[in-house]
């Protein structure tokens, strides 16, 4: 939201404000430019940064607001920009401005397809040459997050849809450490992980040497909290190669040989066999037929090139048509050199990583901690990942999605499948037509390894299950939640809980995702449902807390992007998460934030004053400021309650800005106090200091409420509020008082 | 149980608070919430934000007596509210004991069984809404599965011992704003009138 600093620039001639105030309010139901303008004018006035202008003190922002001034002229006058920046708020467009984009392209980008890296000796050898501690994987890691240029994917109905922002994640099947990644018993589990890395993040914040973060970022709901997002992309990037799910399970391999090797084909032969049936085998139960990638890396360097294109073409007649050239060169790249270019940073870094890796930068002072390329290494570099995915991850997935579609698929979908294979996405009769065609009698269909705890992966159940997760990557939704549909009551039966749990959890996320079926309440219904399955067979039945999290978070998250009924629903769904215990500290600060976002999200109804969340939204936010609080981040816990105080305007309108109840009225004094004491001793300043900090006109402002609110209190209205000023004054009773009277 | 009712006016100020316990099924009719005594705005603050809700039910049915209309699952607190012709609201907080093991983790997810457990009550938990039956579940206690009212906050049972209260209290809320000495808006002291909502809580709740 608006801080004082940023809106006072804006602030209307005080003859006109009440005015202002009340048009503002208006336009909110009548055209729909105005409300573009305003909920424009608003995220403008959000992305004034704060270093470019004077900046605002932080303290004023809690003492000059709404609730507060006493005088009705200074009220009105406040009053008038938060109506402003309510009206963006409620604004049917509302939702989608609050990064609710951003969100949903998160959660789509964390669902991409794997992509194991296998290099040999030798290609290691030269990337480290380069300067790369990490070897090949380590060097092409970064590029695979974001591809350039638009993917185009063909969906199971054939319709073509470009996607900006699609990549693959690169893992290592080449390191030390054995992919997937075992829990070894020394580490925390990752939610630990993540809450270490958030208080990292804070303790940054809050170092006026190293800051990365600006409380000023931290707070606002209007856009989501940098915090909240750090949260939510840790969650998703904590790496669980499971059975249950095949995400995480490589879709593709890349086998890398360098220029240098002596017998080219011979090595590409072994690591092919390494990983098919050697020591780098990958478990049971991930799919073992998967696509391999043969590149050859030419050190442009010290080789020649015609050797090399040579032993390309020969590789290309061995393997076929999926292998690339890669040319590099060997030596370092510094800064100082012309052509050098930062190597981008990984975007989905596990918490695990995100803790080791922070203490790099000490290490090697010299480097700054950074990489660098020659501009033509990382051109190369683009060129490679764009042409693996999309001339060959893609293609291969698209391709498996459709021969899996045809060969298992619909023939669980029943004898009208076969009818109507144009209607391939369409599931219906799943389960009364399945037993028959896997064979089995009754429920249980015998595939399922009930003591280790996975299907094989050539099984039906496990076929489909795949097939869905490739749906999902290559984001046909639609396909993916039929099919994640198809095969929901088969691990019920099987008593196979985690993939159980697993397909409620991707169902629900995939109906959510579908941008065609807006659903209607009943739909919602049945999503509820599904969480409500797949939390309680992550949480109770498995114990899997990152996972239930997980599930809960995206909920939440999808929800509220839906807007309307569904926000309602999604703050239910992270009330739910808080009150299993998911969650950390720090994270149960969030949800609560996240809470209130989702609240405030919701619009009144067309027409009448009611149907709003505003009274809901604003006490989350009060109890987020209280648990910022007591976490000791006082500048957070001030833009929670200034939050709050501007949700809480337009319901207090009429009582003046003050509480109706005393002990809510009490509570929130006191905890702007406190909020001012704490952040001044944060600051170290003293208190006489920091008001000589505060522009003289602001100080002149704050005094004088305080002294009129007194007045007023005693006053004017209410009679209850004498009971206000005893409670405040002594508070060792709280509440005889008020109850005698 | 413990009850929090107030009375609040159109403009949202309270006119009346009272805060028991339940006195069915040996209870001593003290209230005891989950919040430490330090906390007791909490009370408050859930009252106010279902007025969100309020203000919504109140134009969807024509009743006076809304029924259960919100829930606060932290704290697994209840709100059902009543209407009165002038524009004043009538709101019963209430809130399950807590269980004697407070995981209260453990509790929502073993929902099922603790249900069962109350299973005198007419366990149409199953049948209340999406997290009001995780929520309930959590509340049922095996020491008070003997009164209907305190097992499950949205069983009918209570719905109707609710509404009963309600109308008692309305019946002397009617009486006590027809003294002449009352103004409207005005906060109602009559201790007449608290004494009769407390025999009315008792009695019913």
């Amino acid at each position: 939201m608006t801080s004082p600093g940023d809106a006072a620039p804006v602030k209307p001639p005080p003859s006109f404000s009440p005015g202002v105030a009340r048009a503002s309010s208006t336009s909110r139901y009548s055209t729909h430019a105005s409300q573009r303008r305003d909920s424009v004018q608003s995220l403008d006035s959000n992305h004034v940064d704060p270093s470019v202008g004077p900046s605002p003190p932080p303290l004023s922002a809690t003492t000059e607001l709404p609730i507060r001034s006493a005088s009705p002229y200074a009220r009105s006058l406040r009053s008038s920009t938060p109506q402003l920046n309510r009206s963006s708020l409620a604004s049917p467009d509302g939702g989608r401005f609050e990064g609710a984009e951003d969100v949903r392209s998160l959660i789509i980008r964390a669902f991409s397809p794997v992509v194991g890296v296998y290099a040999s000796v030798d290609t290691d050898d030269l990337v480290h040459q380069k300067g790369f501690p990490g070897g090949f994987w380590g060097l092409i890691r970064p590029f695979g997050e974001d591809v350039p240029g638009k993917i185009v994917i063909r969906d199971s109905v054939g319709s073509s849809r470009g996607w900006e922002d699609y990549g693959v994640r690169f893992v290592d099947l080449g390191g030390q450490a054995r992919y997937p990644p075992d829990a070894t018993p020394g580490q925390p589990p990752p939610l630990t992980q993540i809450d270490e890395a958030l208080t990292k993040d804070l303790e940054a914040a809050e170092n006026p040497l190293a800051r990365t973060l600006r409380p000023k970022d931290l707070a606002g709901a209007s856009t989501i909290s940098p915090l909240y997002k750090d949260f939510l992309h840790q969650l998703l990037s904590i790496p669980s190669a499971t059975p249950h799910e095949t995400f995480r399970h490589p879709v593709a391999s890349v086998i890398a040989i360098s220029s240098r090797n002596t017998s080219p084909l011979e090595t590409l032969r072994q690591l092919y066999a390494d990983t098919t049936n050697g020591d780098r085998r990958l478990p049971e139960w991930i799919h073992p037929e998967y696509l391999r990638y043969y590149v050859l890396v030419h050190d442009e360097d010290r080789d020649d090139i015609a050797e090399s294109t040579k032993l390309y073409d020969q590789m290309k007649r061995h393997f076929g048509l999926h292998c690339h050239l890669l040319r590099l060169r060997s030596n370092q790249c510094v800064v100082t050199d012309d052509d050098s270019v930062e190597v981008p940073e990984c975007e989905w870094v596990s918490p695990a990583e995100r803790l080791s890796g922070s203490a790099e930068p000490l290490v090697d002072l010299d480097t700054d901690g950074r990489l660098y390329l020659f501009e033509s290494d990382v051109m190369a570099i683009k060129a490679f990942v764009r042409e693996l995915v999309a001339q060959s991850v893609i293609p291969f997935m698209e391709n498996r999605v459709a021969v899996w579609n045809d060969q298992v698929a619909s023939r669980r979908r029943g004898i009208s499948g076969r009818f109507m294979s144009m209607s391939r996405r369409w599931a219906g009769f799943g389960s009364s037509s399945r037993s028959s065609l896997t064979g089995s009698a009754g429920g249980v269909s015998g595939n399922y390894d009930g003591a280790r705890g996975f299907y094989r992966p050539d099984v039906p159940e496990a076929v489909l299950r795949k097939m869905a997760d490739f749906a999902f990557m290559l984001r046909d939704w639609k396909l993916a939640a039929s099919t994640y549909e198809l095969i929901r009551s088969d691990y019920a039966n099987d008593k196979a809980w985690k993939y159980h749990a697993g397909v409620h959890e991707m169902c629900a996320i995939s109906l959510l995702l579908n941008p065609v079926s807006m659903p209607a309440k009943t739909k919602l219904g049945d999503i509820d449902q599904m969480l409500d399955t797949a939390c309680y067979s992550y949480h109770t039945r498995c114990s899997d807390v990152p996972n239930a999290l997980r599930c809960l978070t995206l909920a939440v998250e999808l929800l509220k992007s839906r807007g309307g009924l569904a926000t309602e629903s999604a703050a239910r769904w992270a009330m739910r998460a808080m009150d299993l215990g998911l969650v950390g500290s720090i994270g149960q600060v969030l949800l609560s934030e996240r809470i209130s976002a989702c609240y405030a999200s919701r619009p009144p109804l067309p027409g009448v004053r009611w149907g709003a969340r505003y009274r809901k939204a604003g006490m989350w936010s009060v109890l987020a400021a209280d648990l910022w609080l007591q976490l000791g981040q006082p500048s957070l816990a001030s833009a929670c309650l200034e939050e709050a105080e501007h949700l809480y305007a337009s319901v207090l309108d009429r009582n003046e800005g003050v509480f109706p109840m005393p002990e809510m009225q009490a509570f929130v004094d006191n905890l702007r106090h406190t909020i001012q004491v704490e952040y001044l001793e944060a600051r170290g300043l003293n208190t006489q200091e920091s008001l000589d900090a505060v522009p003289p006109m602001d100080t002149q402002e704050t005094s004088e409420k305080l002294d009129k609110r007194q007045h007023r209190r005693s006053l004017v209205v209410n009679p209850l509020e004498s009971g206000i000023q005893d409670l405040a004054d002594n508070e060792g009773h709280p509440d005889d008082d008020f109850e005698r009277a | 149980m413990s009850y929090y009712f107030t009375i609040l006016s159109p403009t949202d100020a309270p006119l009346f608070n009272i805060a028991f316990g339940t006195s069915k099924s040996g209870g001593d009719g003290i209230a005891r919430f989950r919040f430490p005594d330090t906390a007791q705005y909490m009370n408050q603050f859930i009252i106010h934000s279902s007025l969100d809700i309020v203000e919504e039910a109140q134009w969807m049915n024509g009743n006076m007596y809304l029924k259960h209309i919100d829930t606060y699952p932290p704290a697994a607190a209840f709100i059902s509210a009543f209407l009165a012709p002038s524009g004043a609201r009538f709101l019963l907080l209430h809130q399950p004991p807590q269980l004697p093991t407070a995981g209260s983790a453990a509790a929502a997810s073993t929902g099922v069984g603790a249900a069962a457990g109350s299973g005198s009550v007419s366990g149409s938990s199953g049948a209340s809404s999406l997290l009001g039956s995780s929520f309930a579940a959590t509340a049922s206690s095996s020491r008070t599965s003997s009164s209907s009212i305190a097992a499950n906050p949205t069983s009918p049972q209570t719905e109707e011992a609710v509404r009963q209260f309600m109308n008692e209290v309305y019946e002397n809320y009617v009486k006590t704003v027809m003294s002449p000495f009352y103004r409207q808006g005005m906060e109602i002291r009559s201790p007449v009138f608290r004494t009769r909502v407390t025999a009315a809580g008792k009695k019913w709740l």
